[in-house]
C-alpha cells in the first residue's frame, strides 16, 4: 500500500483537462491524455483510467469529442480523440467557469 | 438531436463498440507496461475492468431502460425455468381477477350505470308508500313493493295525478310519465316482428334531454287521442332491422294492425328508462289504448282509483329532492284524498315519495342487488383465495432463492438493483395475470348473460367490459403484484449474506416462526389455514344454494309437469275478436288434441307456476267483510280450456271438472283447489256453492261444480293460495282473453312435436305467430333461474376455492417436506418407517385443516345468515350441507397433502443424509 495519497483530480474538472489537452496536442490516444496531463501537472495530477474511459464515453455521446482508429507511432493500431467544435466550445465555458470559481475560492481562502 | 442519433447508432452496434473498448484498452495496458510499469501492478492501478467498461456502456444507453430490458429477459428465464410455480401463479390470480372483472362489470351496468341522459343526477322518480295496502287503489298495473319500514311502496300513479301534480309544480323544470307497453306486433315493408315497447308522455324525451340521432323526437302535440299515432325507435333497434336506414324516417308501418308512423330514432345507448327492458320502440301516450288494442280504455286516462303510469320530473336547479317532495306531497295528498269515497280508503292514502332517477327504475337493482353484492363478496373471497396462493409461492420461492441472492449481493449487486429484479419479476406475474384475467371476465361476462336472461321477457343488460373496469382489474393485479412481491423481496435482500452462503438448501432458512409443540407456524401456515377458512365459507354457500335447487326441484307440484310441451299465441293482435277469437282459440285446441304424438291438450291464460298471479278479491256468502284496511277473502285465479285437469293430471277430489256443460252461455261456473274449499267453506262441501269474483260492474257469480287438489299456482316457493279456475270460454268482456298457453302432454319428447305444432297453428291462420315454444318444465326451472344460477355459480366459485386452496396446501407441505428431507432422513435411518412418516406429514396438514375450518366455521355462522332469504326449504346453518362441505375440504386437503407425504416417505435416508 502506498505511503501517501496522491491528490485527487476535483470533481467535475476532468472533462475540462481532458478537452484542453486534446486541443493542446490535437488528436491523442486515452494513454497519452492521461500521460499527458499528469506530466505537465508534474505527478500531481493523476488520471484514473477507471475514470478516463467512460468520461471519454460521455464525451463522445455529447459530440464534444470524435475518435478514430489511426496507426500509431510504433506501428500499433490505437483509438485517437480530437476536438470537435462543439468541444471548442464546451472547453471555452468549462475555463470560465473554472476560472470563476477558482478566483472565488482564492479571495476567500486569502482573506485575512 | 444528434445525441439522439448518436445513442441510437450505438444500439445497432454494440458488438463493435465492445471489441473496440476492448482494444482500446488492452492498449492502454500495454503502453504502460512499455512505460515499466509491472502488469500486474498496472492492472490494479486500472482498476476494476468490468466497472469500467460498464460505466462507458452506460454512458451510451439509457440505463433504466438498458436494466430494465435486463430484468425482464432474466425474469422471463426464470419463469420459464419455473413453470409450474408460473402457471400456478397465473391461473390464480387470472381466475381470482377474471371472475372479479365479470361480477363488477355487472355490478356496473346493473347498479352504478346512469341512464345515458342529460344531468342524470337531476332526475328523480315518482313513487308513492302507504300504510297497508291502499285501498284507494281499486285495480292496478305495475308493481308494488314491502316498503323497508312497513306499508308498501308502487311506483305507479293514477293518469290525472300527471296533470294535478304539474298544475301545482314549482320544483320541477319537466314531468312525464311512461309506462311499458309489453310486446306489440310491428309490420314494416310487410315483415312482422315483435318488439318491445314503451309508451311515453308528450314532455318524455324533452324532459330526460335525450336528442333524436334522426327524424324528429315524440313531442306533446303527438300526445293527444286525435293526433295522427307516430312511432319512435331507438337506436340500436334502427340499425339491427333497418340497418340504419334514413329512408325508414316517414315510412308507414302497422302496429297491431294500427297504421303508425315512424317519426324518429332516439340517440344511441337509450332504451328507455327502465334498465332491465330494452325498449324498441315508442308510442305517445294517447294512443296506448289504441295500439294495445283496448278500445275501452280511454277511461283509463280518467279513473282516479286505476294506477298505472309511472312518473318522473327533472329537478329545477337547486331543489333538492326533499323540498320537491315536500312542496308536490301536499297537492297529491288532496288529489289523492278527492278519489276516496270510503273511510276505509281514506284511512291508508298513498303519500308521495321521491327517489333519485339517474339509474333508470329501480326494480332491476331491487331485485338482482342483493345477489350481487353476494356474488361480488364470493369472487372477492377468491382473489382473496389467489393471493394467498401467490404470497404463499413467492415467499417459498423466495426463501428458496436466498442463496443466489446472497451470492449476488455479495459480488456487489445494489440492494436496491435485486428489489427491482425481483419486483419486475412480480409485475409481469402480475401483467400475464390481468391480461388473462380479461379473458378470463370476458368468458365470465358471457356466462353470466346466459344465465340471466330469461327466456319471456327479453331482459336485456348491456354489459361489455369497459376501460374503468379494464384499469381496475389491472390495478389489482399490478397490486397485488407489487404487494406480494416487495415482501419477500425486502426479506431476503436484507439477509446477513455470509450464513446464507454457507447455509445448505436443507437447513431451516426460516429464523422467524413460532413453535407450537412440533410444529412450526410460520407465514406460509397462516396463509393456507386462511385459504382452507375462506374456502370452506364457499363450499358451505355452494352446498346450500345447490341443496336450495334440489329442494326446489323436489317441491310436490300438485301436477305432471313431465312431457307437457307449452306455447301461447295471440290472435287478438292479428285482429280476431270476440266470438271469433274464442272459436279460433278452441279450434287450435281440439286440432292439438288430436295432433300425431299428442295425449290430451288444453289450455291456459297463463303459464302454471310461471311466476305470474291473477287475484281479485270475493265475496263468500257467511264470511264476513275484514276490518278496514286490511285484505278481505280474496283468490287466485286461472282461466282454463276444456279437459285442464285431465291434460294437466290435477286429481279432482270432490265434483267434476270441466266438461261440454261450460261452454259458454249459461250459469257461470268454476272449480276451486282444496285450500280455497277449506279456507271458505270449512267443514262443509263446497260443491254447489255459491260465491262472487270481483266488484262493481265487473262482478262476477260463479258456482263451485268441483273441487281439485291443491297444486302450485304462481310459484315453486310460495304457499299455496286459494285459486279458483275458470273456463275461459264462459267468461265475458272486460275480461277478456287475449293471449293464450296452450300445454300438449305428449308420449314422448314434449319439443319433438313443435314443428306439428307451429303447423297446426299456421294452418288455423298463417297472420298468428306462434311464440315462446318450450316445455312447462322449463318454464317451471326459468321461475327458479336466479337459484340455479346461483348453484352454478357458487358451485364454481367453490371449486375453484378448492382448486387454488388444494394448490396453495400442497405447495407449502411440498416445500416443507423438501426443507425437511434431511431430518426425514435421520428419522427413517433412527428406524421410523413409511407410514410414520406419512402420518407425520399429515397431521401437520390435519392441523392447518382444524386451525383453518375453526376460523372457517366461525365465518359461516356470521356470513350464511346473510344468505337466508335466498334459501329454500333449509336454514343457514343446515348440518348436512355443512358436514358435506367440510367432508369435501377434509378430503382434498388431504389428498393435496398426501402427495408430499408419499414424497417424503420414498426419501431413501442414505440419499437425505448426504444431500447436505
Amino acid at each position: 500500500m502506498e505511503a501517501t495519497t496522491r491528490p485527487e483530480i476535483p470533481p467535475g474538472t476532468l472533462y475540462m483537462l481532458i478537452l484542453k489537452t486534446l486541443a493542446r496536442v490535437g488528436a491523442m490516444h486515452g494513454y497519452g491524455v492521461a500521460q499527458h496531463i499528469q506530466q505537465t501537472s508534474d505527478d500531481v495530477l493523476q488520471v484514473e483510467e477507471g475514470s478516463l474511459y467512460p468520461a471519454l464515453q460521455r464525451m463522445l455521446v455529447k459530440g464534444w469529442v470524435a475518435a478514430e482508429w489511426k496507426q500509431s507511432e510504433n506501428n500499433r493500431r490505437a483509438r485517437y480523440y480530437r476536438l470537435t467544435p462543439q468541444g471548442r466550445k464546451q472547453l471555452a465555458r468549462e475555463l470560465e467557469q473554472y476560472r470563476q470559481v477558482s478566483g472565488a475560492i482564492t479571495r476567500v481562502i486569502e482573506a485575512v | 438531436m444528434m445525441e439522439l442519433f448518436r445513442r441510437l447508432q450505438y444500439l445497432l452496434n454494440r458488438r463493435r463498440f465492445e471489441q473496440e473498448l476492448d482494444e482500446e484498452i488492452r492498449d492502454h495496458l500495454e503502453r504502460k507496461a512499455a512505460d515499466g510499469v509491472q502488469p500486474d501492478q498496472a492492472r490494479r492501478q486500472f482498476g476494476n475492468v468490468t466497472l469500467l467498461k460498464e460505466d462507458s456502456r452506460s454512458a451510451w444507453t439509457w440505463v433504466w431502460l438498458e436494466q430494465l430490458s435486463q430484468d425482464i429477459r432474466y425474469a422471463l428465464r426464470t419463469m420459464k425455468v419455473n413453470r409450474l410455480f408460473t402457471l400456478t401463479a397465473v391461473v390464480s390470480l387470472a381466475l381470482g381477477i377474471g371472475a372479479n372483472g365479470a361480477i363488477y362489470s355487472f355490478m356496473d351496468a346493473i347498479l352504478m350505470r346512469s341512464l345515458p341522459v342529460e344531468r342524470p343526477e337531476d332526475l328523480a322518480v315518482l313513487t308513492w308508500r302507504a300504510r297497508g295496502n291502499a285501498p284507494v287503489v281499486h285495480s292496478h298495473w305495475g308493481e308494488s313493493y314491502d316498503a323497508p319500514g312497513g306499508g308498501v311502496v308502487s311506483p305507479n300513479f293514477p293518469y290525472p295525478a300527471l296533470r294535478v301534480l304539474w298544475e301545482n309544480n314549482q320544483s320541477f323544470s319537466a314531468l312525464f310519465g311512461y309506462v311499458e307497453a309489453g310486446h306489440l306486433n310491428m309490420v314494416v315493408d310487410n315483415q312482422a316482428a315483435i318488439v318491445n315497447s314503451e309508451c311515453v308522455t308528450g314532455g318524455y324525451f324533452g324532459g330526460l334531454g335525450v336528442p333524436a340521432a334522426a327524424g324528429r323526437l315524440i313531442g306533446p302535440d303527438d300526445d293527444r287521442a286525435e293526433a295522427p299515432i307516430v312511432a319512435m325507435l331507438t337506436f340500436d333497434y334502427w340499425r339491427s332491422r333497418f340497418g340504419g336506414d334514413p329512408a325508414v324516417i316517414g315510412k308507414a308501418a302497422t302496429v297491431n294492425n294500427i297504421p303508425v308512423t315512424i317519426v324518429g330514432v332516439a340517440a344511441p345507448e337509450f332504451y328507455g328508462v327502465q334498465p332491465q327492458m330494452k325498449a324498441d320502440l315508442f308510442i305517445p301516450m294517447a294512443h296506448q289504448p289504441t295500439v294495445r288494442l283496448q278500445p275501452d280504455g280511454r277511461e283509463m286516462f280518467e279513473n282516479g282509483n286505476y294506477y298505472w303510469i309511472q312518473l318522473m320530473g327533472r329537478l329545477k336547479p337547486g331543489v333538492t329532492l326533499a323540498a320537491a317532495q315536500a312542496q308536490l306531497g301536499g297537492p297529491l295528498h288532496a288529489y289523492i284524498a278527492s278519489t276516496a269515497t270510503k273511510d276505509r280508503e281514506r284511512a291508508a292514502l298513498p303519500e308521495l315519495w321521491l327517489t333519485p332517477g339517474g339509474s333508470g327504475m329501480d326494480s332491476l337493482r331491487r331485485q338482482y342487488s342483493k345477489p350481487l353484492w353476494i356474488l361480488m363478496g364470493m369472487v372477492g373471497l377468491i382473489l382473496l383465495i389467489a393471493c394467498a396462493n401467490v404470497a404463499n409461492l413467492q415467499s417459498a420461492r423466495a426463501a428458496a432463492r436466498r442463496r443466489e441472492i446472497a451470492v449476488r449481493l455479495g459480488l456487489g449487486a445494489g440492494r436496491f438493483r435485486v428489489i427491482r429484479q425481483l419486483l419486475t419479476e412480480s409485475v409481469l406475474l402480475a401483467l400475464a395475470a390481468g391480461i388473462a384475467g380479461i379473458g378470463v371476465a370476458a368468458a365470465g361476462i358471457r356466462l353470466l348473460l346466459t344465465l340471466l336472461a330469461t327466456a319471456e321477457d327479453g331482459f336485456s343488460v348491456n354489459v361489455a367490459i369497459d376501460w374503468r373496469v379494464l384499469g381496475f382489474t389491472f390495478l389489482i393485479a399490478v397490486a397485488a403484484g407489487v404487494g406480494f412481491g416487495l415482501a419477500p423481496a425486502l426479506q431476503t435482500t436484507r439477509i446477513d449474506i455470509t450464513p446464507s452462503l454457507k447455509q445448505t438448501r436443507s437447513s431451516d432458512p426460516r429464523s422467524s416462526g413460532v413453535r407450537w409443540g412440533f410444529l412450526r407456524f410460520g407465514l406460509s401456515h397462516v396463509l393456507v389455514a386462511g385459504q382452507i377458512a375462506l374456502s370452506l365459507l364457499l363450499v358451505v354457500s355452494a352446498g346450500l344454494f345447490v341443496r336450495t335447487v334440489s329442494n326446489l326441484h323436489s317441491v310436490n307440484l300438485g301436477f305432471n309437469a313431465e312431457n307437457v310441451l307449452l306455447f301461447n299465441i295471440d290472435a287478438s293482435r292479428a285482429g280476431y275478436k270476440g266470438a271469433a277469437l274464442a272459436s279460433f282459440y278452441s279450434l287450435v285446441e281440439s286440432r292439438l288434441r288430436s295432433a300425431p304424438g299428442a295425449i290430451a291438450a288444453t289450455s291456459s291464460d297463463m303459464p302454471l307456476v310461471g311466476g305470474w298471479t291473477s287475484r281479485t278479491s270475493i265475496t263468500v256468502p257467511g264470511i264476513p267483510q275484514p276490518p278496514e284496511g286490511q285484505r278481505g277473502p280474496n283468490t287466485s285465479f286461472t282461466r282454463v280450456g276444456a279437459s285442464f285437469f285431465e291434460t294437466m293430471q290435477v286429481p279432482i277430489v270432490a265434483g267434476r271438472g270441466f266438461d261440454e256443460r261450460d261452454a259458454g252461455g249459461g250459469s257461470n261456473t268454476a272449480v276451486v283447489n282444496q285450500v280455497f274449499a277449506e279456507t271458505y267453506f270449512p267443514g262443509r262441501s263446497a260443491v254447489g256453492q255459491h260465491f262472487s269474483m270481483g266488484s262493481g260492474p265487473n262482478k262476477l257469480d260463479l258456482e263451485i261444480v268441483g273441487v281439485s287438489k291443491s297444486a302450485r299456482y304462481s310459484s315453486l316457493k310460495q304457499q299455496i293460495p286459494p285459486v279458483t279456475y275458470l273456463p275461459w270460454r264462459q267468461v265475458a268482456p272486460p275480461r277478456r282473453i287475449g293471449e293464450l298457453y296452450f300445454e300438449v302432454r305428449t308420449h314422448g319428447d314434449p319439443l319433438a312435436l313443435a314443428n306439428t305444432v307451429r303447423q297446426i297453428v299456421r294452418e288455423a291462420s298463417p297472420l298468428v305467430p306462434v311464440q315462446g315454444v318450450t316445455t312447462q318444465k322449463a318454464r317451471i326451472d326459468d321461475t327458479i333461474r336466479q337459484e340455479r344460477m346461483f348453484a352454478t355459480l357458487s358451485a364454481c366459485f367453490g371449486g375453484l376455492a378448492l382448486v387454488m386452496a388444494s394448490v396453495g396446501l400442497y405447495g407449502a407441505m411440498a416445500y416443507n417436506t423438501a426443507r425437511r428431507t434431511n431430518e426425514i432422513g435421520i428419522r427413517m435411518a433412527l428406524g421410523a418407517n413409511r407410514g410414520r412418516i406419512v402420518r407425520m406429514v399429515l397431521s401437520e396438514v390435519a392441523a392447518l385443516c382444524v386451525a383453518g375450518a375453526a376460523v372457517g366455521f366461525a365465518g359461516v355462522y356470521q356470513g350464511t345468515r346473510l344468505l337466508k332469504s335466498m334459501l329454500f326449504g333449509m336454514q343457514p346453518t343446515d348440518p348436512g350441507a355443512l358436514a358435506v362441505s367440510a367432508g369435501v375440504l377434509v378430503a382434498c386437503a388431504f389428498i393435496a397433502g398426501f402427495l408430499p407425504a408419499r414424497r417424503a416417505s420414498r426419501i431413501d435416508p442414505m440419499t437425505a443424509l448426504r444431500s447436505e
